[in-house]
């Protein structure tokens, strides 16, 4: 089976490719699964242990019989034993809500929009890996706030859904990660993992959304995505700086110099966003252009602990 | 410093209103090329570090406007033509004599002295000042003006390009006088003489020349004097055997050491002699080749040093002769009979004699065509288209007139130069009996009795043909029992022939050259050394010109004076420089005109009086490129 987008050129709306995973690459991404650092709650029985005890196969704990309890839970070893009616209980294996949080502002976009399909691309390989393993997937689409939502969905047949929600993203308006967490955990009372797909370029600062993550006990898993172009602008000269963002503007003389402490800049402010997850122990993957996407998945994600 | 274009006034007045908009344009805000990034805060952190040095970018956008200020008042004051130094104005004017001559061709400064006298001569030119004019003059055997009197220096320029050095020596007297006559009238006139200085004295045929109101400059060219040249080189036949000749030469050491070289004698080309010969300082030597034979038409001798190196002066290295061209000559003799006649004849190696007695003359000479007729005792009645030796004429037929009877005739007066009687001793020959001949006005009386006033040997031309008449029969006479009657008659064929024994073999550059041409052509085609062709006017038989090239010419006459069709190929002619004046190029420090020395070239000093706008307009662009590469690696903004 294989995917197929028809790719619309349209303002801001960064391009997909028509095929984005081969048949290959497809078996390969039902074979992984998400890994959380935590354990939620579920709704739905599925392929996730969770803290409840239930009817799941692996052995948690034992507790008094008590009346109307199944005698086919007894341990009759234990009773034959001790002369105690004791039941065996088991750890209840449920669903895990994913959220995809995907960074809809215009620098995705910036240039030829490489990091716009790369993100969408990413977003879309993971959301398969969720729903190949019956998990909650939902993919949200912020700027300085919730712009768009895909509702949480669960089999692997709402893949389609997903990429169509895909192709109609638009990146537009400013960054502003903090306040577009605010909205999404206002909308999002049950917690689990947060997959951030996006630059970082937040002018107040990237901390502010992941550290939201974080408060209202959300998993979140920073996928940084990097366009190493930018940190070598083809400049010279006299210019007038503006932000596409924003619209700052600041005259600069661009010179060898300058550009050499711009790629110095831009190499200092991924580090920090690295340095950052690891001090708080979120999950942190670079996630270059250039890289290929399936290099991306099958190695990259799978070294850093993320899918199994 | 003056100006002399605008005026100060003008200039700050120009300066003022370009320098404001210069400022004003300066002061407005430059546009920049707004260009998007991703994320602006990336750069903030960048300028955060550039801001601190704002007051050092500051600083250099002053500096900025202070190099386009500079380039302003350059451009400005380029406008006002300045220059250094108030005698200019006055303007020099200024006749330059450029030594050609023969010893400028010397290689002890490279390429030569005349290329470095040039070279002088160049820098002056650049020098010139506005009101300064200049002529140019070639100073060779003969003074060449290249142009009028101007200051322009392009045109002096390709004046001074087009001129050459000759292979004679300069005639530096008539030069002077050229130049006096050049700078009559004009104040502060000057001479400059550009030279090695081996001019010799300022002396000519009308004595010393003086200088007259003008300033004489010497601008010496040349620093040794090491030569060896040919300063003397003859050769001849000899007159009763054409198939010898010998050869007269002399090489002059010029130098102050002592040199060894080789000469080669050449004839037709081929090796004829080869000698080594060692000079001392300052040696003059002679040499004498007798008896030599081997050669036809052309001799050359040159001379090379046994070391292998060259002469600084290879002009004189080569010398240039010519043998008189030998052909057998058809001679008719008219006679009943004259055994001394016959006899003399017969010692012409060259000559086909045929008898003829006086009836069958005419049949004969309808039969020529003849080179020479020789009558003995007849005239015919009318004269023949041909050279003529008349021996006792008689007749109407006689070129010249005979007069009475004189009684033992002598010859008292004998003009040895002309060259029918050339080796010959008249002088005390016994006459009986002979006729006194009456010249005609062009003709040459060779031989007179009666102290000179009854001539009895006349020549000269009738029709551009030769003759020479006898005025008694020799069989009346002791003269056939001489040396000088076998003499006499050769020398008259000769003669007739241009087979002249005293043959001139080459002629000397520097002179003016008669060469003879046959025949009535008014002009003839000349053919130089160097393959170039020129027209040269013939007068009385002879081409004239000035000769400047060492070599071998070719004459060609032509039918008319137009030109238009070759009639007849003279022979080529050689010429040499064989000066020994000349061959002495050792350069002199101080050149003396009428006892005077002349003075140091000064005031053409090319920084100081060069036009001053070129300099500024140079700098300007040199701030220009200054300012465009300092603003592109971001210095100055």
């Amino acid at each position: 089976m294989s995917f197929s987008f028809s790719w619309r050129r349209q303002k801001n709306v960064a391009p997909v490719e028509s095929d984005p995973f081969d048949d290959d690459f497809q078996r390969k991404l039902e074979s992984l699964a998400l890994v959380s650092r935590r354990v939620f709650a579920g709704r739905l029985r599925a392929e996730r242990r969770t803290k409840k005890s239930g009817s799941g196969v692996e052995f948690a704990d034992y507790r008094d019989y008590q009346h109307g309890d199944d005698f086919r839970s007894v341990d009759w070893n234990v009773y034959q034993r001790f002369g105690r009616l004791l039941v065996r209980l088991y750890a209840e294996e449920e669903d895990l809500a994913i959220y995809f949080v995907l960074d809809a502002s215009a620098s995705m976009s910036f240039g030829e929009g490489k990091k716009a399909a790369y993100a969408k691309r990413v977003v879309a390989a993971l959301t398969y890996v969720a729903l190949a393993n019956l998990d909650r997937a939902s993919i949200v689409t912020t700027s300085d706030r919730v712009t768009k939502r895909l509702p949480e969905t669960r089999g692997r047949a709402r893949i389609f859904k997903a990429f169509r929600f895909l192709r109609e993203v638009e990146f537009s308006g400013k960054t502003d990660l903090g306040d577009a967490m605010k909205a999404f955990v206002a909308q999002n009372k049950r917690r689990g993992l947060a997959v951030i797909v996006s630059d970082l370029y937040d002018p107040k600062g990237f901390e502010r959304g992941i550290n939201i993550l974080r408060y209202h006990k959300f998993d979140p898993f920073v996928v940084h995505v990097i366009d190493p172009a930018e940190a070598v602008p083809k400049l010279h000269g006299d210019v007038l700086v503006q932000d596409c963002e924003t619209g700052e503007a600041r005259e600069v003389t661009v010179t060898t110099s300058v550009l050499d402490q711009l790629s110095r800049a831009h190499a200092r402010y991924a580090g920090d966003i690295e340095r950052f997850c690891a001090t708080h122990q979120v999950s942190y993957v670079a996630a270059d252009v250039e890289r290929p996407l399936e290099e991306l998945i099958l190695r990259v994600f799978r070294k850093g602990g993320f899918l199994r | 410093m003056i100006l002399t274009g605008l005026t100060l006034a003008q200039l700050g007045v120009l300066f003022g209103c370009a320098g404001l908009g210069v400022v004003s344009l300066y002061l407005l805000k430059l546009r920049r090329r707004t260009v998007l990034v991703p994320f602006s805060p990336l750069w903030d952190r960048i300028l955060r570090d550039r801001d601190a040095t704002a007051l050092f970018s500051k600083l250099k956008r002053i500096l900025s406007l202070l190099l386009q200020l500079a380039l302003l008042a350059l451009l400005v004051l380029a406008l006002g033509n300045p220059r250094i130094g108030e005698r200019l104005l006055a303007g020099r004017t200024l006749v330059v004599l450029v030594d050609a001559s023969a010893s400028m061709q010397a290689t002890d400064v490279l390429p030569s002295r005349f290329s470095a006298a040039k070279d002088e001569v160049r820098k002056m030119v650049r020098g010139l000042g506005a009101g300064d004019r200049m002529l140019i003059a070639r100073m060779g055997a003969d003074i060449a003006p290249l142009g009028p009197m101007t200051g322009d220096a392009p045109v002096l320029e390709r004046e001074l390009d087009s001129i050459d050095v000759t292979d004679a020596a300069a005639d530096f007297p008539r030069a002077l006088r050229f130049a006096n006559d050049v700078l009559r009238g004009v104040a502060g006139g000057e001479i400059v003489v550009v030279s090695d200085g081996a001019l010799g004295p300022a002396v000519d045929a009308s004595g010393v020349v003086h200088l007259a109101q003008a300033t004489l400059a010497f601008v010496p060219v040349g620093h040794s004097g090491r030569n060896v040249g040919i300063t003397q080189f003859s050769v001849r036949r000899y007159p009763l055997d054409k198939s010898r000749y010998e050869v007269m030469l002399e090489l002059s050491n010029t130098g102050p050491s002592p040199e060894e070289v080789e000469l080669q004698l050449l004839g037709d080309g081929a090796l004829v002699d080869l000698t080594k010969l060692a000079l001392g300082p300052g040696e003059r030597l002679p040499r004498f080749y007798p008896l030599l034979s081997g050669a036809s038409r052309t001799l050359e001798a040159k001379i090379a040093r046994t070391d292998g190196t060259h002469d600084e002066l290879p002009a004189d290295d080569h010398a240039y002769a010519l043998l008189p061209e030998r052909h057998r000559s058809k001679v008719l003799v008219v006679t009943e009979g004259n055994t001394y006649l016959e006899a003399a004849l017969l010692l012409g190696e060259y000559l086909d004699v045929t008898d003829v007695s006086p009836a069958g003359y005419a049949q004969a000479i309808a039969q020529g065509p003849w080179d020479a007729v020789v009558f003995d005792r007849v005239a015919p009645a009318e004269a023949p288209r041909v050279s003529a030796l008349y021996l006792d004429p008689a007749g109407p037929g006689s070129p010249v007139s005979v007069g009475k009877e004189l009684l033992a005739p002598t010859f008292d007066k004998v003009d040895r130069a002309h060259p029918s009687v050339r080796y010959t001793a008249l002088e005390d020959v016994n006459i009986s009996v002979g006729h006194r001949l009456v010249a005609e006005s062009g003709d040459r009386v060779v031989g007179a009795s009666d102290g000179g006033a009854a001539p009895i040997l006349v020549a000269g031309t009738r029709g551009g043909f030769k003759f020479v008449a006898l005025g008694f029969d020799v069989r009346k006479s002791d003269l056939p029992l001489r040396p000088a009657w076998p003499l006499f008659v050769l020398d008259c064929l000769d003669w007739f022939a241009n087979e002249d024994s005293r043959y001139l073999s080459s002629y000397r550059t520097g002179e003016i050259w008669r060469v003879p041409v046959e025949g009535a052509a008014k002009q003839a085609s000349l053919k130089l050394p160097d393959g170039s062709l020129e027209r040269v006017a013939v007068h009385d038989g002879h081409a004239v010109l000035l000769g400047e090239k060492a070599g071998f010419y070719e004459l060609t006459t032509t039918s008319d004076a137009k030109g238009a069709a070759p009639a007849e190929a003279i022979p080529t002619f050689a010429a040499n420089l064989v000066d020994a004046s000349e061959s002495a190029i050792a350069p002199r420090d101080k050149l003396v005109v009428d006892g005077r020395s002349a003075g140091q070239l000064v005031g053409f000093h090319l920084s100081a009086q060069r036009d001053a706008w070129a300099s500024l307009i140079l700098a300007a662009v040199l701030l220009t490129a200054i300012e465009w590469a300092t603003y592109h690696r971001r210095v100055t903004v």
